[in-house]
């Protein structure tokens, strides 16, 4: 088992060689990480999979990535899992839907995946993560046997591993320098993120980057960690990681450098591109078949004049690199992936695609990315329309 | 003789006028410092320390989510950080436990004091009481008093609640008849060293909407273990004697058996969490890697044994709510009591089960409504809404 290669075709090592160097615009413009392919997809069930094993096939195909490999997907189910938008479960609306997960499992296993490991932090329990779907009702038998050797993991805490393993941005941090994550994130080949298409209330987006904010435990990172070891089970929201008001657990790396604004909107992007550099994504799907607009949560605050709606853009997004794949799902859902500060749908943060294509992450740029199947145009879905 | 439902009555109402509250309640006994200086008719007086013999009669708390700060300097949290709920939940259920067959009257009083109680948690008081199949003894407080007497609209609208709540368990007095549904019993002797953690678990349960019988030990010979599928044996030593026999042939048939260590020899075949796991014949024996010291992670660990596959209910947006099942003797009927703890409108409320209910009708204080249940991934799905206070979902199968 080695650390997980990163921004396919490049490998870990390639890439990091290219951060390290200061070029991190050449990895940038090495575009071969900017393809990313739409589809309609009108409904879950059994139909999401043959559209998704037409996506992979136009991205090149996945075999090249997964075969012989090590799997890890890092999945979407925010908590509190037992919060639901109305009555409608969390898997049409904030969570990735297991249909979704299921097709991915299928192709991920189909294109030779030796071991497939399902992964989500609860910053609520130490749950297997198995209890969660449960919880969050839903059977989770029929995933672990969509392909061989499929498992899950709660990764919010040391979960099944005996020890934490540090992640380390490469180049100059934004703020953190690394951070401890649970086994998962290491002992794994190839990093899969499948998250729901949809809004966030203050980040502006939860796409495939922010999805990455769930590999910090919260017994390191969340309200309730000590400040000396962590935590031995997860709990409390990870706002330290918004705020900067405390360090994580002295045994994980702390900030670089705390002059630095303490406000949601500088920094949740910035630790989004310290993490996805520290933890790179190698294949990003984004499930749009049912979600909601808005916001992240299951509710907004009393007063807010916003409005959560249900919506059924009926779309799947899937490339290999996390920012482009993003700026494609953020145009699909009629915003500007260009758009700073102070424009929709960063109105009150800096955009956390910017924040990434800068750090080398990938380009956010559409000129430059290659959009396969479906036309934007006839998968767009304004979420603000 | 009908079943008593008692009030308090307030010693500053020396007119027999006052009696027109009670009109459209089926409030049948009054209770109080002293008799009315009046006639009362067909209502029953019992002094307050002379409560009809056959009731076990507890202090309970006022039930609500403790404010946030009750004394200078000083913030209420619960264990998890969250809010704090004061419930009867299991001080009912322990006087059940402890003494069967009789019925269970809280004497709580309203917090009282310097203390604002909203209105509106007098009927959440009356409808907890009954859902726990128990009788608080309705006690006004001076500001609800005033309220009344001045018949000001706020007044008179919460005291139709309070009657509402009695009404809607009269209505539906077969739900007083049935039992706890639950895939958990609870064994312990529920006294001296073994009462605080027990009472705790009792309480804690609900929130997590645990579902659980309660057996005191000297029952559990002659009580019937089967229809359980775990049994928390939560004495501070494990069963001995018949008891651990029985608990054991439990497991061997395919039960979990969680226990204090001693219940079983030899090395454990795995652990989980913070339990070593034994097998036995077709069924598990849990014990725990270290005494229980904390209740809620007991609970958290015991739902955890048990898991959430067959979950007697779950319950989507529940805040700070309790769930409490009863199903008929035929298991064919059943009823999902919801007690919401915070003041105002809960969030739209969605209940799921795993067992196949074909109807639902959801009833509150303000309303009752059919409603049809939905396939979920896991059972079926109740979507019950948003109310105040306490709902009801009776189902059928």
């Amino acid at each position: 088992m080695r650390p997980c290669d990163s921004l396919f075709p490049l490998s870990r090592r390639e890439w990091l060689a290219v951060a390290a160097s200061g070029l991190a615009g050449v990895a940038r413009a090495a575009a071969p990480g900017s393809k990313v392919a739409l589809a309609r997809c009108p409904a879950y069930g059994k139909a999401v999979t043959p559209v998704l094993r037409r996506m992979f096939d136009q991205l090149g195909g996945i075999g090249r990535l997964v075969s012989g490999k090590t799997v890890a997907i890092k999945i979407n189910m925010a908590n509190p899992l037992l919060a639901r938008t109305g009555h409608t479960p969390a898997w049409f609306t904030r969570w990735s839907h297991p249909d979704t997960i299921g097709a991915a499992v299928q192709l991920l296993g189909e294109a030779g995946a030796t071991r497939i490991r399902i992964l989500e932090s609860s910053s609520e329990d130490d749950n297997p993560l198995e209890e969660n779907f449960l919880i969050g009702g839903w059977d989770p038998a029929p995933l672990l046997t969509a392909a061989p050797r499929v498992e899950m993991e709660n990764t919010g805490s040391l979960g099944y591993g005996k020890k934490y393993h540090r992640i380390t941005v490469p180049g100059k941090p934004y703020l953190y320098p690394g951070f401890d994550v649970n086994h998962s994130y290491v002992e794994c080949d190839v990093l899969v993120s499948i998250t729901k298409l949809k809004e966030h209330l203050k980040a502006g987006l939860s796409l495939s980057l922010k999805n990455m904010v769930g590999i910090t435990p919260p017994t390191i990172y969340g309200d309730a960690a000590p400040y000396e070891d962590p935590a031995p089970r997860s709990y409390g929201a990870r706002s330290m990681l918004h705020t900067g008001h405390r360090p994580p657990s002295a045994t994980a790396p702390a900030e670089v450098d705390q002059a630095t604004p303490r406000e949601f909107g500088y920094r949740v992007p910035r630790v989004i591109a310290d993490l996805v550099r520290a933890r790179p994504v190698d294949l990003a799907i984004i499930d749009g078949i049912e979600t909601q607009t808005t916001a992240e949560t299951a509710a907004l605050d009393p007063g807010d004049q916003r409005q959560i709606r249900l919506v059924k853009p009926g779309i799947l997004v899937a490339g290999w690199n996390p920012v482009s794949t993003d700026a494609v799902a953020a145009a699909a859902m009629g915003f500007d992936p260009m758009a700073d500060r102070g424009s929709a749908p960063f109105e009150s943060c800096d955009s956390m695609l910017k924040v990434a294509e800068e750090a080398g992450i990938g380009t956010r740029d559409l000129s430059k990315i290659e959009i396969v199947g479906a036309p934007l145009r006839d998968v767009r879905f304004p979420f603000r329309g | 003789m009908p079943e008593l439902i008692p009030f308090r009555w307030p010693v500053e109402w020396k007119d027999a006028s006052r009696l027109e509250i009670l009109k459209g309640t089926p409030i049948n006994c009054l209770v109080g410092d002293a008799p009315p200086p009046f006639s009362t008719g067909d209502l029953a007086f019992f002094p307050k320390d002379q409560l009809p013999a056959g009731i076990a009669v507890r202090e309970g708390t006022w039930p609500r989510v403790l404010p946030a700060q009750t004394k200078k300097d000083a913030a209420e949290a619960g264990a998890t950080g969250a809010a704090w709920v004061d419930s009867n939940a299991g001080l009912i259920r322990l006087a059940q436990t402890m003494e069967p067959g009789k019925p269970v009257w809280l004497t709580t009083l309203p917090p009282g004091g310097k203390e604002v109680v909203p209105l509106e948690e007098f009927a959440r008081a009356v409808a907890e009481a009954c859902a726990y199949r128990a009788r608080w003894i309705v006690a006004l407080d001076g500001p609800f008093r005033a309220e009344i007497e001045k018949r000001s609209e706020a007044g008179l609208r919460e005291w139709k609640r309070v009657a509402a709540a009695l009404n809607l368990f009269e209505r539906h007095s077969e739900w007083r008849n049935w039992e706890p549904a639950a895939a958990l019993a609870v064994v312990s002797d529920f006294e001296g060293d073994n009462k605080l953690m027990a009472e705790e678990f009792l309480i804690l349960a609900p929130r997590r909407h645990l579902a659980y019988r309660a057996i005191r030990k000297a029952d559990a010979g002659k009580a019937t273990l089967s229809g359980f599928k775990a049994i928390l044996w939560l004495d501070g030593a494990p069963p001995a004697g018949a008891l651990r026999d029985q608990c054991l042939e439990f497991a061997q048939a395919g039960g979990l058996l969680i226990s204090p260590r001693g219940v079983v020899a030899g090395d454990p075949s795995e652990t989980f969490f913070d339990y070593q796991i034994h097998r036995l014949g077709k069924g598990r024996v849990a014990v725990p890697k270290e005494a229980w010291y904390d209740p809620f992670l007991l609970v958290a660990g015991v739902q955890l044994l048990i898991g959430n596959r067959d979950n007697v209910v779950q319950v989507w947006n529940g805040g700070s709510m309790n769930s409490h099942v009863l199903a008929s003797e035929k298991n064919d009927r059943a009823v999902a009591h919801l007690i919401h703890y915070s003041s105002g409108r809960s969030q739209p409320v969605t209940l799921g089960f795993s067992k196949p209910y074909r109807s639902a009708r959801v009833c509150t204080l303000d309303s009752e409504k059919v409603v049809r249940p939905v396939r979920g991934g896991i059972g079926i799905e109740v979507p019950v809404g948003e109310f105040s206070g306490y709902a009801a979902v009776e189902l059928e199968a």
